[in-house]
């Protein structure tokens, strides 16, 4: 069933580029990662990273022209995705991988009922007849916790409200039972007591179907509860890779350090707020050498020639920095110092009984 | 009248580091939205037990003698013109209609958004207040009301003794150069047929502030304040990131040279990264020109870093207030409680052990808001009381208020009161009256 090394997916040098009037725009530049059955991988970085484009190209749903998978290898269960006929493809999408996009409302047909839109998935990928698919789609509506499912599955969309459209679009990626969902930013748009409802739920879903997640989000404190690695990326390449709680004990990267750093610290005293200098890079216009130089604080002659080596610190920590050794040993230093007073301190404040 | 000015009185302590004069004293305010006639019953709520509102009854009366005066004049007017069974069977007619167009009108109740609901708060010189709150909530209503860019329904904005609430649009105006406002979305609030020069300009222009070339120089001295270089004076909004538009709004509120701006979600569009620059450049110019800010957001993380006193809002109203340590580490209300749990930690070491409240349900409609204290659909410690009782805000503990009937001076912490009790009843009743 999986693959040689119990990974159910694996990304090899992927890249994605969109040929725009302004030059060659290379949203994802050589992406590689795998990602083990079962597991939450996160995916973290600003608008323009290539975090979402990464993983629309795992599903093959890059718009061509402008955009182009130029090379690379997307092994899904020993299958490689991007070889593919369209014809295969559309009978993985939406059944084996599923996704979640930010925005529940236009990802949602307004002209159809809910009941529908769940059907439509279960219909096609499950070959259920008309009335399983119906017993199906209050089943997956319950299971999300929408109250009253009998009564609402025939709704149409404007009638549920942000998060339980959310709840909806769940619904419908789980509906075939996939082996991996893909969540681009699930509580983005939703408020706080919301997200953390949806979160949860993915949680609790996710541990009693034994589904792989990726979720990719902007928020360092949705990752922080939430997966077990960590991907960083910047400028359409991956900076760091690590496991979750390593990377936030100890990021061996500027960049990583630097959005670590800018977070508001919920303890700390109000006063300055550690700031990245500088804007997110124009990717279409690169600077040579290491796109972050321009904005690094530990940036060196060297950063602004040559482009930096992928290294690793340990055996499943990499860092994408001429730098990564000395600064994961400076974040270790740092660690072991404030550890003890600041995580306990941490807990006290925000653990609320 | 009376009871009004008593309240007002009774409240002036509210939330007061000290003793100082507030800069900003809210009293009362509420604003209602009329969405018209409804047109079919709400699902939520259980809804359709609308009332009819003193002003959409005042419409309506209104309308109905505007009608009957249209009735009068067609009778009078075809009286030359026609004569005898014509006259009336044409008038029969006429009135007719209009009787059934006014009972047209009249099927269904008014809906009214309760936007903000008797909100009192005081701002003091030199502050940041925080405003939180859920979507909906009435956060960004109650900013823009105090800068009236939302005209309130009732109460008063008091500023330097005058109240905002009441004066006229001319008598505004002149107001309006101390009390300024920045949005939420960079992309939305610049005018894209004006260049940078011309939008940090204009309010210059419009308070004649500056004349001649001092105008230039002013603009310039304002793009640098905000950290923007002086080559872009001749860009164009689209020409910049939300980053930097942001700072664009900023430097144009800042050319009035206010004592008070309220910052609706200026964070919230922007990269991570970006929101930091962001937030230290506002906390700079606050230190260097001694502004007063009310800082509106749902991210609890950058109020906390950013406030010294926060106010929690639901429904409209708001539930409690304290300074931001104490909102953060010993919330009150449980509404507060849920709130500040449901905020992700970046830490995964605390994100593990970490017991999280979380809320069921979503945030009822303001349309027909709960009973009571808004709050009991979802509270887990909502007692039958609660559906009936409108808590008030009180002092539990020294600059700490909060709303919950069922704590008190005496229990305020809302784990160790007994089961089913509601010590803060009393209080409630008191100020009722």
């Amino acid at each position: 069933m999986s693959t040689r090394n119990g990974n159910l997916l694996e990304v090899k040098d992927l890249r994605t580029y969109f040929h725009t009037d302004d030059g060659t725009v290379k949203a994802v530049d050589g992406v590689s990662f795998n990602l083990r059955r079962g597991e939450t991988l996160g995916i973290v970085g600003e608008s323009g990273s290539g975090k979402s484009v990464t993983n629309l190209s795992i599903i093959r749903l890059i718009q061509n022209p402008p955009g182009e998978i130029v090379s690379g290898e997307v092994h899904f269960d020993g299958k490689d995705i991007l070889r593919l006929t369209e014809e295969e493809v559309r009978k993985v999408r939406g059944r084996r991988i599923a996704m979640i996009f930010q925005d529940p409302m236009t990802s949602l047909n307004p002209f159809m009922k809910i009941s529908r839109q769940l059907m439509e998935m279960t219909q096609l990928h499950l070959g259920h007849s008309k009335s399983q698919a119906y017993a199906h789609a209050i089943e997956m509506l319950d299971t999300v916790g929408i109250p009253e499912a009998r009564r609402r599955v025939d709704d149409y969309p404007h009638e549920f409200s942000g998060g339980m459209r959310q709840r909806v679009m769940i619904a419908m990626a789980l509906s075939c039972e996939p082996e991996l969902l893909i969540a681009d930013e699930p509580s983005t748009a939703l408020d706080v007591t919301i997200q953390a409802q949806i979160l949860e739920l993915i949680k609790t879903l996710k541990a009693k179907t034994g589904t792989s997640v990726i979720l990719i989000t902007h928020d360092l404190g949705v990752v922080a509860g939430m997966t077990d690695h960590l991907l960083v990326m910047y400028a359409g390449k991956i900076f760091e890779q690590a496991p979750t709680r390593e990377l936030f004990a100890a990021p061996a990267n500027p960049y990583t350090k630097g959005l670590l750093r800018s977070v508001p610290d919920p303890t700390a005293e109000p006063g300055m707020l550690y700031q990245i200098s500088g804007l997110p890079p124009d990717v279409a216009h690169l600077p040579e050498g290491c796109p972050f130089a321009p904005r690094c604080e530990r940036a060196e002659e060297i950063c602004r020639k040559e482009f930096p080596p992928f290294v690793a610190v340990t055996h499943d920590h990499h860092s994408l920095c001429h730098f990564a050794t000395e600064v994961y040993a400076q974040s270790l230093g740092e660690k072991s110092s404030a550890n003890l007073k600041g995580g306990l301190l941490k807990v006290k404040k925000w653990g609320l009984s | 009248m009376g009871t009004e000015l008593n309240r007002v009185t009774v409240e002036s302590e509210l939330g007061a580091p000290g003793a100082k004069k507030p800069l900003i004293s809210i009293r009362n305010l509420t604003v209602y939205f009329d969405l018209g006639r409804q047109r079919r019953q709400t699902k939520q709520n259980g809804a359709g037990k609308q009332k009819h509102t003193a002003d959409g009854w005042l419409k309506d009366f209104v309308v109905d003698i505007g009608l009957a005066l249209i009735a009068v004049i067609i009778i009078v007017i075809s009286r030359g013109w026609l004569s005898g069974w014509l006259w009336v069977v044409v008038n029969g007619v006429v009135i007719a209609l209009l009787l059934t167009f006014a009972l047209y009108r009249r099927r269904g109740a008014r809906e009214t958004v309760k936007a903000v609901d008797g909100v009192s708060l005081d701002i003091f010189p030199g502050e940041t207040l925080g405003l939180v709150g859920e979507s909906g909530c009435g956060k960004s209503t109650l900013g823009r009301a105090i800068v009236r860019l939302t005209n309130p329904t009732s109460g008063q904005v008091l500023f330097r003794d005058r109240d905002l609430a009441h004066l006229s649009k001319r008598q505004m105006r002149e107001h309006r150069r101390h009390l300024q406002i920045i949005f939420q979305d960079p992309y939305a609030s610049l005018n894209p047929r004006m260049t940078v020069g011309e939008i940090v300009r204009e309010p210059l222009d419009t308070f004649r502030l500056a004349r001649g070339k001092q105008v230039h120089q002013r603009v310039q001295d304002l793009m640098e304040t905000v950290g923007l270089s002086k080559r872009f004076i001749k860009r164009y909004p689209h020409e910049f990131s939300g980053g930097q538009r942001q700072r664009i709004g900023i430097a144009r509120a800042l050319a009035v040279e206010p004592d008070f701006i309220v910052a609706d979600e200026p964070i919230s569009a922007l990269d991570v990264s970006i929101q930091a620059q962001i937030l230290n450049l506002l906390g700079k110019l606050q230190r260097q020109k001694n502004l007063t800010y009310l800082f509106i957001s749902h991210d609890l993380r950058a109020v906390r870093h950013a406030a010294n006193r926060v106010a929690v809002m639901y429904l409209g109203k708001i539930v409690e207030v304290a300074n931001s340590s104490a909102i953060y580490d010993n919330p009150l209300m449980p509404y507060t409680k849920a709130l500040i749990s449901a905020v992700p930690v970046p830490d995964p070491a605390v994100e593990a052990t970490r017991q999280r409240m979380v809320l069921d349900g979503d945030v009822p409609s303001p349309i027909n808001p709960p009973a009571g204290c808004r709050f009991h659909t979802r509270c887990s410690y909502a007692i039958e009381v609660c559906k009936t009782v409108v808590p008030p805000l009180v002092e539990i503990k020294p600059n700490h208020f909060a709303a919950c009937i069922r704590i008190s001076p005496e229990q305020p912490q809302i784990e160790s009161v007994a089961p089913g009790e509601a010590p803060g009843l009393e209080a409630a009743s008191g100020l009722i009256l």
